[in-house]
């Protein structure tokens, strides 16, 4: 027997059976969908995550006092020392601060920064400005806000100019940012203020330190060898003697990137191992029905063997059958996996990524599931006794 | 003189361990049939008859002995080459039909032709539309089994036995679930196919009025040969 003629008659037997083909194919539905959809979020979220780190700045070296306070001192000596760093800014930070506009009040977050804080996270001003020289120079009580304190205390009014409250110190209103979004946590990034670190100093904390000097550099390639240096320096700077830990904390993008490398790759293992369980309960789902289907079709077996049919042939017949049932089932869970992982992220507003890849080792995968489950049932078809086929009630 | 279509030489057929429990289905038979003869096996239950009929259609291999089939020796074959043999020069019919249910007429014709190859879709599909013809099934091609009656099953699985131009046909009991209409329906069938196409049909019976149908009579008792003569022709009732 040809194969064209041995998926003709797997074909015509699936057909007999309808109802059960297509529910022994929903187990690999179901299996291959979930892996579609998980391995697709997984994909997604990683992109996401890293957008999201990046939206802090790319090449970003992040410097975190811990014992000793980082002054303008460090900041200068650091942009002088190096030249190939691209942006330094100081920032200081402080939260749960009262905003008031006329009858309208939202409590936000506040950070002192330089123009160099823009550029680096790159940040735009839908309205009004950055700050002037003058601004950070003679600490101005200037203000660029972010959004979502444009649109809960503005709402439609232009709010470049207007004179807002800040615990009570008014500030003036020269720019305002466009719109960031909100991190997985639900953290609304577009709640903030962003003011001179001079301004800061004086109005908001009340003390000449920095709680964070954020630096990037022009190349991605420079970031490693550009915070041993930092780290060198303040080594010195702080008087540490060799062996002695850092009194000071330093983080890079990458690091961030990796740790959430590290979450993703950890969360898509996970997500694919249980997407691999229900594959193989669909397998198993398959397997069992091949093997009610040969017991019960003993006697076309039977009969098939006496009109000619090698065993070989019996063998192709059920292994095509159970390799159609896990096909289609990939198929048609690849569609409902793309579509369903579509509207997800589609919702989430994250990347859709298609991955031909993923696709295909999906399909074969569903494909290698049928050869697997079906090659038992198949073989003990093939193996049986014409004459005790024949006569099996 | 026409030539010997199956020659059996001290046919030996013996279930069992080949130590205690031994049963003897067939003792040192010897047959001889020629082509395009018309024949009736009897014998009652365990006299071996069906012992003979599973080892003729090649579904069962002789302990010792020789069996020639058109010229083709069955003689330590392998499952593949029994059922080459099977596929290509004997058509099989059954007492219980058998026939592949939810399948139209027309492609359980044709199931031999599937496993022959070689053949297409556009031949086999004519071949089986044909010969559902002759057995006077026009018309019912995409009938499916369970929609006809005994008698027309019975007819749907002698053209099926048809389709690969065998050398013999080999009828198990081929009107035992049928009534006395469709077994005259049937057995004529069958004479038909004998006298005009000059086919070699071989069946099993143990009703007497079906072996009247034919030409050469065998008797079976405890896996020996007991009789072997021609059918004396009663008068046709018309």
């Amino acid at each position: 027997m040809n194969l064209r003629n041995a998926f003709i008659t797997a074909l015509r037997a699936l057909s007999r059976n309808k109802m059960r083909s297509a529910l022994t194919s929903i187990g690999i539905i179901i299996g291959i969908s979930s892996v579609i959809i998980m391995v697709g979020i997984g994909n997604s979220a990683r992109i996401a995550v890293k957008k999201r780190i990046y939206t802090a700045g790319a090449n970003a070296i992040t410097i975190y006092d811990s014992q000793k306070p980082l002054t303008m001192r460090n900041l200068e000596d650091i942009k002088r020392m190096f030249t190939q760093i691209q942006y330094i800014t100081p920032q200081i930070y402080k939260s749960k601060l009262l905003v008031k506009y006329k009858k309208r009040e939202i409590v936000s977050r506040i950070y002192g920064v330089n123009n160099d804080f823009f550029k680096l996270k790159d940040w735009d001003v839908i309205y009004g400005r950055y700050f002037s020289d003058l601004d950070i120079a003679s600490g101005n009580r200037v203000v660029v806000i972010g959004e979502t304190v444009r649109t809960e205390i503005f709402g439609y009014v232009n709010p470049v100019g207007e004179i807002i409250q800040i615990d009570s110190i008014p500030f003036k209103v020269i720019g305002s940012l466009t719109e960031l979004g909100q991190a997985f946590s639900g953290r609304d990034f577009d709640n903030l203020l962003v003011i001179p670190y001079t301004t800061a100093q004086v109005r908001i904390i009340g003390e000449k330190k920095f709680d964070e000097i954020i630096t990037s550099t022009f190349s991605t390639e420079e970031v490693d060898s550009t915070t041993t240096s930092i780290r060198d320096y303040l080594r010195i700077k702080h008087s540490i003697p060799p062996g002695k830990p850092d009194d000071f904390r330093m983080e890079t993008s990458k690091d961030k990137l990796k740790q959430a490398d590290y979450i993703a790759n950890v969360l898509r293992i996970l997500l694919a191992f249980i997407a691999s369980i229900s594959l193989i309960v669909g397998g198993i789902g398959i397997m069992n029905i091949m093997l009610v289907s040969v017991s019960e079709r003993t006697r076309e077996i039977g009969i098939r063997m006496a009109i000619g049919a090698k065993r070989k042939d019996i063998l192709t017949q059920f292994l095509i059958e159970s390799i159609t049932l896990s096909s289609a089932g990939g198929i048609i869970g690849i569609t409902l996996g793309l579509l369903i992982y579509f509207l997800i992220v589609f919702f989430v507003n994250w990347p859709f990524l298609f991955s031909p890849l993923w696709v295909l080792i999906s399909f074969l995968f569903a494909s290698s599931v049928g050869i697997f489950f079906g090659y038992y049932p198949a073989k003990k078809a093939s193996q049986l006794k014409p004459i005790d086929a024949l006569r099996f009630e | 003189m026409k030539r010997n279509i199956i020659e059996i030489k001290n046919l030996y057929k013996i279930y069992g361990d080949g130590e205690e429990v031994n049963v003897t289905a067939l003792n040192n038979v010897s047959l001889n049939i020629k082509e395009g003869e018309f024949i009736a096996i009897m014998g009652s239950s365990g006299s071996g008859k069906s012992t003979l009929m599973n080892i003729l259609g090649f579904l069962d291999l002789p302990t010792s002995g020789t069996y020639i089939l058109d010229n083709t020796e069955a003689s330590s074959m392998g499952h593949d080459e029994m059922a080459e043999i099977r596929n290509k020069k004997i058509g099989f019919v059954f007492q219980g039909f058998n026939l592949l249910s939810r399948t139209s007429a027309l492609e359980n014709v044709e199931l031999p032709l599937f496993y022959r190859g070689h053949v297409s879709s556009h031949e086999m599909r004519e071949k089986a539309a044909e010969l559902l013809g002759l057995v006077g099934l026009s018309g019912r091609e995409h009938h499916h089994p369970n929609k006809l009656s005994g008698g027309q099953q019975q007819r749907v699985a002698i053209a099926r036995a048809l389709v690969n131009d065998p050398s013999i046909i080999l009828a198990d009991e081929p009107t035992g679930n049928l009534d006395t209409v469709n077994t005259e329906d049937v057995m004529n069938m069958f004479s038909r196919l004998n006298k005009e196409l000059g086919i070699t049909i071989i069946l099993v019976t143990h009703e007497p009025d079906v072996a009247e149908f034919t030409d050469r009579k065998i008797i079976f008792r405890d896996g020996e040969i007991v009789e072997d003569s021609p059918v004396r022709k009663k008068k046709k009732k018309s």
